[in-house]
């Protein structure tokens, strides 16, 4: 886990562990709860007749960024503290559509899989035997493409520093984008059952 | 009222807060909380005039190495410099970090850049927000690295006080010279054999 929880030493190292446990149970519930345990649904994001995927991503990523974003302002959470992952522009345009093909072909993501697996789904498990032995195999090829993995790197890059706008500006565009999704993705979702019928 | 029509309605209601909360982080713009300090400013510009601001870079040697108690080096400069070479022990913080510096009690603190320019603007904001021992390192690291790291015996310094820098300098890993061109040191105790590279890069331009 990450600051500030672990740096400033509100939780020791094992402290972390034992938050990180409960944290991923709760993220596996709530995945679960929205029914993305079931490659079905999440099939669904993929012909637009159920946008249940992105309605839950949103909601999540539109929850913790004005989470965070007030925590900072408000003092609370120092978000300099935060890991930021660092962008290398190539080898993740690459990694993306790797991760885009194999979430197409198998109808889970890392996180969903492991739901699945957890719920007793045997294509849950296959997947996640499947992950485990891509990032095997992944890690056995690192050497080898040493230079391209590091290739293009852009260290912290974020969406205000590459528009040049305040944070507040693309919380507030993020924030408009997932609202005016959240509006109209029954009228997509029947749009795209029409399609299919008549298909 | 229904199930479905209250379920909507809790949607618009979150949908609503949201909306708010966005629009009101555009008007607040930036994520990161005003720091507002206080300046004392005639107590600070005393403090200049009595050169209280500085120390010099034999003077932090002198504190490295003796291990004063609750010194705290800084380096503002950026994460490739820190990375290239820093003075030992130094720990990297960036210049708008300073705002939230947490202080661990009892401390010291020693602020340096390249030239010592950033250092002192640091000095001024660390005291804005309270710090009271805070310095900045006269010259910067190019001070570090002409009379710590190589250090030449100018003709006025008496044998002692040479003896005394030359002795420091060989601690940090430097090579104190007389009268001749400095040579950088192979390795220097920048913490990588690289570092001297970066050293070399880091000289006074026409040295």
């Amino acid at each position: 886990m990450i600051a500030p929880l672990s740096d400033a030493g509100a939780l020791g190292p094992r402290g972390v562990l034992v938050a990180g446990f409960f944290v991923g149970i709760a993220f596996g519930a709530c995945l679960e709860r929205a029914g993305l345990g079931s490659a079905r649904k999440l099939m669904g994001q993929f012909d637009l007749t159920d946008l249940a995927v992105f309605k839950v991503m949103f909601t999540a990523i539109v929850t913790a960024m004005l989470g965070l974003f007030w925590l900072s302002r408000s003092g609370v959470l120092d978000l300099d503290r935060l890991y930021l992952p660092e962008t290398f522009l190539l080898p993740q345009l690459a990694g993306g559509v790797i991760f885009g093909v194999g979430f197409a072909l198998a109808g889970l993501c890392p996180g969903t899989s492991c739901v699945a697996a957890a719920t007793g789904r045997g294509d849950g498990l296959a997947v996640v035997l499947g992950m485990f032995s891509g990032v095997l195999f992944t890690g056995w090829l690192v050497p080898a493409f040493g230079g391209f993995f590091l290739s293009t790197a852009r260290g912290g890059f974020t969406l205000p520093s590459l528009f040049g706008v305040p944070q507040g500006m693309v919380v507030l565009a993020i924030v408009a984008v997932a609202l005016a999704g959240f509006a109209a993705s029954a009228r997509i979702e029947r749009w795209a059952a029409r399609g299919r019928a008549g298909a | 009222m229904s199930d479905v029509s209250l379920l909507r309605r809790s949607h618009l209601v979150l949908a609503a807060i949201a909306g708010l909360l966005a629009l009101a982080s555009a008007f607040a713009g930036s994520a990161h909380r005003a720091s507002v300090g206080t300046i004392d400013v005639a107590a600070l510009a005393r403090d200049i005039e009595r050169e209280a601001d500085h120390v010099t870079a034999l003077e932090l040697a002198q504190w490295i190495r003796d291990r004063k108690p609750g010194l705290r080096v800084l380096d503002v400069r950026t994460d490739s410099e820190f990375a290239d070479f820093h003075i030992p022990n130094a720990e990297h913080v960036q210049l708008r970090s300073l705002a939230t510096l947490v202080s661990r009690g009892d401390e010291t603190l020693v602020l340096y850049s390249e030239g010592g320019a950033h250092a002192a603007q640091g000095w001024v904001l660390l005291r804005a927000t309270g710090f009271t021992r805070v310095y900045f390192l006269r010259g910067g690291l190019l001070d570090w690295i002409d009379d710590v790291m190589s250090p030449v015996r100018a003709a006025t310094v008496s044998d002692s006080a040479w003896a005394k820098q030359a002795a420091l300098s060989r601690y940090f890993g430097g090579v104190p010279r007389v009268g001749a061109t400095p040579m950088l040191p192979a390795a220097s105790s920048g913490g990588k054999a690289g570092s001297a590279a970066a050293v070399a890069k880091l000289r006074r331009r026409g040295c």
